[in-house]
């Protein structure tokens, strides 16, 4: 089945020059896709290009069989509340609790004026409470987020996009803050999703090495182009030469190595 | 590397015109001052005799307070009508400047409609509390009532503009992940705007008590508007009660000094997240 479908997606800023040009290609259900390539490349417009966080210049997105381009605001909002996203800066209200931001991943499906005055069901937090157990942080759930390590505010990201009952999950560098061990917890997490919730992963990564790891498909992105879609053993060090142009050669350098290309 | 010994001369300071002006200004303000001294017209007035009064009638004001027109429950029930003009005010004006300052933030409404209302709230702010009073005593009538909306008018200009600020200053990381999730325009207002800009709104709402506090004793003399301020424009104008005017400053006194004990608490709150 097809989760994601990108068709000839292309994306200007204004200017000349496109962020995205011409990008396309098909998610299954189950897969784990890593978006690799440089910075600038285009890897955090092609994610929110998905959920319509940035309108496409031309071309279509489908998510679940459903166009993207076209849905009126409510039914945009019943699109987006089906798909999960994570951030680089974990994005959370940083002034409240665990729990109430884990509980944002419902207002979706809430009432505007339930969701706005923060009134939740008590299943709803049970579930929270379970997710957070999920992801080892049911002792913090009174905790303000920023109180958090970081690689804890991820995981409060990940129970926030978890609680959406997402069929698909967005992760934009979500390791790209996080020293080495956090980093391995919050991918190991990510697989676990995966694998076991059987929910559809697409993530921008920066380290190929974590992309080879941890994906079950890669795709290689530069100036806005598809360089490499395929299995991630046949990523030779040619085409990721390709995909990275001037910065590959330290990448091939650190490659392996688990502090990656920063 | 030149490294400069204690003998070579430090270099001159170059030519700057903005301190330049700013000590001509200060030097022919010097100079107006002493040529003022010298040309006080003091002939009808023994200066003696004029010093000795002015420290009585100061001893007599800060040393020797007491009540004789007002008594001690009227004294207080002035002063409460004036903190009730502030506090009305200012709750007044924080409900207006809300519901705007969600109508001009950048990173909650459109632009045209932002500028529209920065616009708008700029000239209301231009114009002095005082003359929106006098404006609205032109339908009114000089007296609470127009006290009430001119003060009204110039709290919810400047508290939309803080408001709005505050919001602006809201991580555009969170709106988005919240965006992200399905939540509507309302819920992430509730959710992340209200939140995360809670210390600074009340912050500066409280800021905003405290000047309409001091202003609505103003307008109690100036505007008829009753309260405190009328009963010291009673004491000072027509009763020539010096002790009466120092119970009404101590009165205030000690009420402006709770509000910035109050404000204080609130404000290093604000500077702890
Ligand atoms: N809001 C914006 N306005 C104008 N140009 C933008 C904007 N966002 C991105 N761009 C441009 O679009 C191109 C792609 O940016 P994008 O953020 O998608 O890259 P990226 O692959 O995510 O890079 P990074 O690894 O640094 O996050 C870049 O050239 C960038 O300068
Ligand atoms: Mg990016």
């Amino acid at each position: 089945m097809t989760i994601l479908h990108v068709d000839n997606v292309r994306k200007t800023y204004g200017g000349n020059s496109y962020a995205l040009d011409g990008v396309s290609f098909s998610v299954e259900k189950g897969e784990f896709v890593a978006i690799i390539g440089p910075s600038g490349a285009g890897k955090s417009t092609l994610l929110r290009c998905v959920n319509r966080l940035i309108f496409v210049t031309s071309g279509e997105v489908s998510v679940n069989g459903i166009a993207v381009t076209g849905l009126s605001n409510p039914s945009l909002r019943r699109l987006r509340r089906t798909i999960g996203m994570i951030f680089q800066h974990y994005n959370l209200v940083n002034r409240l609790t665990v729990l109430e931001n884990v509980l944002h991943g419902r207002l979706g499906y809430k009432s505007t004026i339930a969701g706005t005055c923060g009134f939740y069901t008590a299943s709803e937090k049970n579930r929270a409470y379970e997710i957070l157990h999920a992801v080892g942080l049911h002792e913090h759930i009174y905790k303000r987020c920023d109180q958090l390590s970081g690689g804890q505010k991820q995981r409060v990201g990940i129970a926030r996009a978890l609680i959406q009952d997402p069929t698909l999950m967005l992760c934009d560098e979500p390791i790209a803050s996080l020293d080495p061990s956090a980093a391995k917890i919050v991918m190991d997490t990510l697989r676990d999703i995966n694998t076991r919730l059987g929910i559809t992963v697409v993530a921008n990564l920066h380290q190929v090495h974590v992309a080879r790891d941890y994906a079950t498909r890669i795709i290689g992105v530069n100036n806005g182009r598809v360089i490499y879609d395929g299995l991630p053993k046949d990523l030779t060090i040619d085409i990721i030469q390709k995909i990275y142009g001037s910065e590959a050669h330290d990448l091939i350098l650190a490659d392996g190595d688990t502090h990656g290309t920063h | 590397m030149h490294v400069p010994t204690p003998h070579t001369p430090l270099p001159r300071r170059p030519f700057d015109r903005s301190s330049f002006v700013l000590s001509a200004t200060l030097a022919i303000l010097a100079v107006l001052t002493i040529y003022g001294f010298t040309t006080f017209d003091t002939n009808g007035v023994d200066m003696d005799m004029a010093l000795d009064m002015l420290g009585d009638n100061a001893k007599t004001l800060f040393f020797a307070p007491g009540l004789s027109n007002v008594t001690i429950e009227g004294l207080l029930k002035n002063l409460g009508v004036t903190v009730a003009l502030g506090f009305l005010t200012t709750v007044l004006g924080a409900v207006i400047g809300m519901v705007f300052a969600l109508a001009s933030a950048l990173n909650l409404a459109p632009v045209w409609l932002s500028v529209v209302v920065k616009a708008f709230t700029a000239v209301v702010r231009a114009i002095p509390t005082v003359l929106w009073v006098l404006i609205f005593a032109v339908s009114a009538g000089l007296g609470s009532v127009a006290a009430v909306l001119g003060m009204t008018f110039h709290s919810a200009g400047y508290l939309i503009k803080a408001y709005a600020e505050s919001f602006e200053e809201v991580d555009a990381g969170s709106i988005e992940a919240l965006k992200a999730s399905g939540a509507d325009w309302w819920q992430v207002v509730g959710q992340v705007f209200i939140p995360s800009s809670r210390a600074a709104l009340m912050s500066w709402t409280f800021l905003r008590f405290e000047i309409n506090f001091s202003t609505a004793i103003a307008m109690g003399a100036a505007a008829g508007a009753g309260g405190i301020g009328f009963d010291m424009f009673m004491a000072s104008g027509f009763y020539l009660n010096l002790r009466e005017m120092g119970a009404f400053t101590y009165a205030i006194l000690i009420f402006a000094v709770l509000l910035e004990y109050v404000a204080t608490k609130l404000h290093t709150k604000t500077m702890q997240g």
